[in-house]
């Protein structure tokens, strides 16, 4: 998978957590760096998390280890794409 | 139509329910559900395949293994063996000319031991994925209560293991993060992944002007649903497969 940078990258975001939380397209687009996520989110609960990674994994070819997970980098949409354009772009 | 059928099978650890559906001869497909949380989210996609094989002439049995959904064994002693010894009971309980295995996800690993006449997997996992979800899972309820991180280690002795809601046996986990799936057939995909598959269901490249998957994987949904086209697809897709082998 090769992605050419940021905004390919956060389309890719936005679309895993419509397709995971069953969110619309209306409602991810409209997410901003400071959208909080995880402990706002009602959709996002710990159970969520876990499938949002894994679709995280397989459409961006990254590997999420197991003590970069923490709450910190689903707090806001700003932080996970800062997290997943870390990982995508090396 | 006739409707889904109670049924039961017996394995040596004991008794568990399966549902049977379509008509009593012929060819019988034996699905295997995913694992854990998963099972829960695709069971109505399953479900929705089967009666629309059923629609189309083609009997299948949706065996519960012990400790996973109604089953009367509580999930602590869950064993990946008895999973798979439980499996190959109920695909001879399935009593068709032939048995031919449906597994997807997790159930990709339980599925060796039965004398199925073919295997068709929809999107194989590793036992080492479905070990890794469920820690994280834990590890995300922890931060969430605010508590320090915990390292988990399956591979240590301790007491079982709270993840995802399941009190789980650190000897299954072990068992799972040893587990491969088995040599299948026929294997589907639902999103180009880096594995080989035989047909990709939703191919990837723009769809609607956006790159992503036509069909939302159930799996990794949040919530339970059923999207009639996929169950469609996948319908004829294992329908056709079925008549091919049986020609």
């Amino acid at each position: 998978m090769q992605f050419e940078g940021t905004p390919e990258i956060e389309n890719a975001i936005r679309a895993v957590l419509a397709d995971t939380l069953g969110l619309s397209r209306e409602r991810v687009d409209a997410f901003r760096p400071e959208t909080p996520l995880f402990g706002s989110l009602p959709e996002l609960d710990s159970m969520a998390v876990a499938g949002v990674l894994t679709e995280l994994e397989d459409r961006l070819g990254i590997l999420i280890e197991d003590d970069e997970v923490s709450g910190e980098m689903l707090e806001t949409f700003g932080a996970l794409t800062t997290f997943v354009v870390g990982k995508a772009l090396t | 139509m006739q409707p889904a059928r109670p049924d039961w099978y017996r394995w040596p650890g004991g008794r568990e329910t399966m549902l049977r559906f379509g008509p009593d001869s012929g060819p019988v497909l034996v699905a295997a559900l995913p694992l854990f949380g998963e099972a829960n989210r695709t069971r109505a996609l399953v479900v929705t395949v089967l009666r629309a094989l059923a629609d189309r002439g083609v009997a299948s049995v949706l065996p519960d293994l012990p400790g996973q959904g109604d089953s009367p064994v509580p999930t602590e002693d869950a064993r990946l063996a008895d999973w798979r010894t439980a499996f190959a009971a109920a695909t001879a309980a399935a009593a068709g000319d032939r048995v031919y295995g449906f597994a997807i996800r997790g159930g990709t690993l339980v599925d060796g031991a039965a004398a199925l006449t073919a295997r068709l997997h929809l999107e194989p996992v590793a036992g080492t994925q479905v070990v890794r979800d469920l820690l994280r899972t834990r590890r995300i309820a922890h931060a969430a209560a605010g508590r320090s991180p915990v390292a988990d280690d399956p591979r240590a002795a301790g007491p079982p293991l709270l993840l995802a809601g399941n009190r789980l046996d650190r000897s299954l986990l072990t068992a799972l993060l040893d587990a491969e799936p088995t040599r299948a057939d026929r294997v589907l995909a639902l999103f180009p992944g880096t594995d080989p598959a035989d047909r990709q269901l939703a191919p990837g490249g723009a769809i609607d002007g956006e790159d992503r998957p036509r069909f939302r994987r159930p799996w990794t949904a949040a919530e339970p649903f059923a999207d009639p086209a996929l169950a469609t697809l996948l319908a004829d897709d294992v329908a056709a497969w079925i008549a091919r082998c049986e020609a």
